[in-house]
């Protein structure tokens, strides 16, 4: 991608971006304030720039009048940088931003991503070589000298073929056989699928479709289910898709839901929310792609052991009480009908195996992804969804635990709260002298809620610029309407009513930090115990992975400021993005992994919060931003000494009520 | 060679924080309590004697109003005779009059009577509100601006109303109690939260709740032993605050201090039984930790003063 150098002027701010980039976004990333509430979708007219010198390529602006157009006004949502520019922020659209000049550029996560390169290295025994394979099979007639029966034929070609031995093959297979082969003439493709103990024939086409495989790849959240569509030829993701996952309306915590599958029917009904949540996902990735249906060879699902349960039809409920025992911990391949995901006959399906109840399959598939269980670094792996999960160690050895956080980072039990999806407003910053926010959504729509990377970002930044304190309470008496009193706490509005896409004001609530607070707590608090228990200190960790469903924008330094994660050197730390999703990707591809994340989940151990007397203190201790032991988070000290200097010289500080 | 007793020592201390006027000093100590083996407690625990404004006689023990009958109606005359007579260090006005689920009595009045407490006595004032979130911050204003130049100590401030009260005590130069419930986190933030309104640290006194004996006080000995601890041994300065216990109200709070002998005739003498009760909960916390005892019965105060003299001497 060809670079080129945008100027902010008069901060004389320059980055690099990738030539085609949105202008909102390059001050974004160049920490150059512009106000912006309608999310990038050119409708409120509040961004505008003047381009002094260079190219920029821009939609249709109503909200400009000819004369401004003369003089070079743009708004910056609407443009893409096309060459080098310079770019005038007037006055009226930076509100007098002095402190622009003091503020440090953000750290985006997005550049701590791990690549393919790094995979290779982490995972030296990922190899292409999927658990099924289809033959194409040119069988000889049969005669009466050569009179084998029709599946002894086929097992004797796979041997012939492919030194296959020992081949069982399908009952159901069985029964379509003769008529199967005798009509495309002893020219058929069977599908082979190696279940570890055993080779089984799973389904027999006519003629040859081995040029034609596909799997799927699931992530099974409490939450959010995310599944990707796999070229088994290629090694490719041809297609994504994900949804909240439709078990939601059943409890929103794995707690809740197992209450509810004790219910007379609520285990069926659990069981078909989450199938026809898979199914419809499926579906759209199959309408999205010219794969067929009848290419899709297996599916590998992880997902925490409550959702592994309930996806296959297990009581739950001995998981919830005392002393939390699931049903089992490794899972057979089955026939992925057999719980309802018709896709085709002969779809088998896998469910990642769990360490115990509450340390379930989507983290041995992302301690998989990650390829921790390879290294020789200490390493901290951190999953950030409904359920917190940490495991700490290295190839030699791994600890697992497991808080509930609550679903407040996926956007639920948040007021605005939504998925990375269009109109999610994904990084917000806030002027401290102002106090106007500057955000941007995803697909540079008008805003209609806010997803996981943004709440991160609106906390960050209302607790830098003072509107919320450290306990998380918006501060009601600053001078800007932003900021207001109702029934239930105060709130901060991010986009009013007629910037919105929803026709209402876009806004974050005393209640949704509260939970938010609550989240992040819970995950601190497990790291701490975790790293307690094995008397480790988080210096002495050398490299932290994150996971989880944020979007794209995740920054690190935000998430710490938010006391999420520990303040330690960031180069530390590399997000994996969905590692459950990673890992199942990464298994569909690699029979040689699934065997590796059956010997993962037997070599991690688990430490059981919920009778840990430290817990409760550790939690309390993180309810307080960024904690309760500010010493633990040193450069977030000197941020806040920072902006609070910056607030102090730019106008009125934003005190409580003094005297 | 003589046996020489190991010596735990640090340089952190508790700070020493000023009441009242007339030179009163609390707090200061950098060893663990009465610990003076191994480093020095400057200042003596203190007693605080309570009065209320109330005239509690219908609600209270006859064994506690029996030797202030004659001065439970009159919160000045009361302070008097507990400066006078029973030796107390402070006092603690408790402004239970304002209390809205109660006499509901305007601010400016309550503040009145601090203020003539204040003036009666020539020792410092604690002055608590009814503990209402909602009117304590309007009542302990009305305080701080009527006794100001007094350094009186208002209170409680708790996390949803200490920006009023903290206001209240920064604006007209009072000192302050901050109040959590039994957290030794929740009692640190709430002093995090007060140093960033503006409040001197030096003028604060953390009540971390007091549970009386039967009825908590393992947990109150806990959280004050290990705020206690962090202070000293973490240098955790935002710990290192005097602590009050809340004794008399809790004490007396209790069945088994406050049931008459006729309905409970097992329990022995009414006359000693609360007023034991009192002490128990007052020596067991001094040794925990406390630095102030907020306390009712005179029997009670006189025998606890004993008990300080002795782990002092």
């Amino acid at each position: 991608m060809e670079k080129v150098q945008v100027c902010f002027y008069p901060e004389s701010r320059c980055i690099e971006v990738d030539k085609g980039e949105n202008l909102l976004r390059a001050a974004m990333k160049a920490d150059v304030h512009i106000n912006a509430s309608c999310g990038g979708e050119g409708y409120c007219g509040k961004c505008r720039v003047i381009v002094e010198k260079g190219e920029v390529k821009q939609k249709l602006q109503v909200k400009l009048t000819e004369e401004e157009a003369r003089q070079g006004y743009v708004l910056a949502c609407t443009c893409t940088v096309e060459s080098d520019v310079e770019v005038r922020v007037p006055i009226e659209t930076q509100l007098g931003d002095r402190s622009a000049l003091t503020r440090r550029p953000p750290i985006p996560l997005k550049g701590y991503t791990l690549s393919a390169k790094e995979w290779a290295e982490r995972l030296p025994q990922w190899e292409l070589n999927p658990p099924t394979t289809k033959f194409h099979l040119l069988l000889d007639k049969p005669t009466l000298e050569d009179n084998l029966s029709d599946a002894e034929r086929i097992k004797r070609e796979l041997s012939k073929l492919a030194g296959l031995k020992e081949v069982v093959i399908d009952y159901p297979m069985l029964q379509a056989l003769p008529g199967l082969i005798r009509a495309s003439s002893f020219d058929v493709t069977v599908t082979v699928l190696d279940r570890g103990q055993e080779l089984r024939a799973v389904r027999i086409e006519k003629g040859d479709t081995s040029v034609r495989q596909a799997a799927i790849a699931v992530d099974l959240g409490t939450t959010t289910v995310s599944t990707q569509l796999v070229d088994l030829q290629t090694g490719q993701v041809i297609a994504e898709a994900s949804d909240y996952n439709g078990q939601i309306s059943y409890g929103e915590d794995v707690i809740s839901r197992i209450i509810y599958s004790t219910r007379a029917t609520g285990l069926a009904k659990l069981q078909s929310a989450a199938v026809s949540t898979i199914w419809n996902l499926i579906q759209q990735m199959v309408e999205q792609t010219n794969m067929e249906f009848c290419s899709i060879t297996h599916l590998v699902i992880s997902g925490n052991t409550t959702m592994a349960h309930l996806l296959l039809g297990i009581d739950p409920r001995y998981i919830r009480v005392d002393p939390y025992i699931p049903v089992a911990q490794y899972f057979p391949w089955i026939k992925a009908s057999n719980v309802g995901i018709r896709i085709a006959s002969g779809v088998y399906m896998r469910c990642t195996p769990a360490v115990a109840s509450y340390v379930g399959g989507d983290i041995v598939s992302g301690v998989l992804a990650s390829g921790m269980f390879n290294s020789e670094r200490m390493t901290l792996y951190i999953d950030i969804g409904t359920n917190g999960e940490m495991v700490l160690g290295n190839k030699d050895w791994l600890l697992s635990c497991s808080c509930s956080a609550g679903p407040a980072f996926e956007g639920a039990g948040v007021r605005h709260g939504m998925r990375a999806t269009r109109g999610a407003i994904e990084q917000v910053r806030i002027n401290e002298v102002t106090l106007e926010p500057m955000i941007i959504t995803v697909g540079n729509r008008r805003p209609v809620g806010i997803c996981g990377s943004g709440l991160i970002d609106v906390l960050a930044e209302l607790f830098l610029t003072g509107i919320m304190d450290e306990r998380g309470k918006i501060n009601v008496d600053l001078p800007t309407p932003r900021v207001r009193k109702t029934d239930s706490g105060g709130e901060y509005v991010l986009a009013w009513a007629e910037e919105s896409g929803t026709n209402r004001d876009v806004v974050i609530t005393d209640v949704d930090i509260d939970n938010l607070m609550r989240a992040k707590a819970a995950i601190y608090a497990g790291i701490n115990i975790l790293l307690q228990e094995m008397a480790i200190d988080i210096d002495a960790v050398e490299e932290i992975l994150i996971a989880g469903a944020f979007g794209r924008y995740l920054e690190i330094d935000k998430a710490i400021i938010i006391g999420l994660l520990p303040d330690v050197d960031t180069n530390k730390l590399k997000f994996v993005g969905n590692g459950s999703l990673l890992g199942s990707y990464l298994m569909v591809l690699s029979k040689n992994l699934i065997a590796e994340a059956d010997r993962i989940a037997n070599m991690m151990t688990y430490l059981e919060l919920s009778t840990n007397p430290r817990f409760m203190d550790q939690y309390v201790s993180a309810l307080f931003f960024p904690h309760t032991n500010i010493e633990s988070f040193p450069t977030v000290a000197r941020r806040l000494a920072e902006a609070r200097e910056t607030a102090k010289a730019g106008g009125p500080a934003p005190g409580g009520e003094g005297a | 060679m003589a046996f020489e007793l190991p010596k735990e020592t640090t340089d952190s201390k508790i700070r020493e924080v000023t009441l009242g006027t007339g030179g009163v000093k609390v707090g200061g100590e950098n060893v663990l309590p009465f610990y003076t083996f191994e480093g020095i407690m400057p200042n003596r625990p203190l007693i605080a004697v309570e009065v209320y404004d109330d005239n509690p006689v219908e609600a209270w023990s006859p064994v506690v109003v029996e030797p202030i009958k004659d001065v439970i109606a009159d919160p000045v005359a009361w302070a008097r005779r507990a400066a006078e007579e029973w030796g107390a260090d402070l006092i603690a006005l408790r402004l239970k009059s304002t209390d809205p689920k109660g006499d509901d009595k305007p601010a400016e009045e309550a503040a009145q009577t601090a203020k003539a407490v204040a003036d009666a006595v020539s020792i410092p004032v604690i002055v608590y509100g009814a503990e209402d979130m909602d009117k304590d911050g309007d009542v302990l204003k009305a305080v701080a601006i009527a006794a100001e130049g007094k350094n009186v100590i208002i209170g409680p401030a708790m996390e949803d109303d200490y920006k009023t009260i903290g206001a209240a005590a920064l604006g007209y130069k009072q000192s302050l109690v901050a109040k959590t419930p039994i957290d030794v986190n929740l009692a640190k933030q709430l002093n995090i939260l007060l140093s960033n309104l503006g409040v001197d640290v030096g003028t604060i006194i953390m009540d971390p709740t007091t549970g009386a004996l039967g009825y908590g006080l393992e947990y109150t000995y806990s959280v004050m032993e290990r705020l206690k601890l962090a202070a000293l041994r973490q240098d955790d300065s935002m710990t290192q605050m005097p602590l009050v216990a809340d004794v008399g109200t809790e004490s007396w709070k209790a069945k088994e201090a406050k049931a008459p002998a006729s309905d409970e005739p097992q329990w022995g003498d009414e006359n000693k039984r609360g007023v034991v009760w009192e002490i128990l909960t007052a020596t067991t916390l001094l040794v925990a930790g406390a630095d102030i005892v907020m306390m009712r019965h005179p029997e009670a105060i006189k025998t606890v003063r004993k008990v300080i003299d002795t782990l002092m001497s």
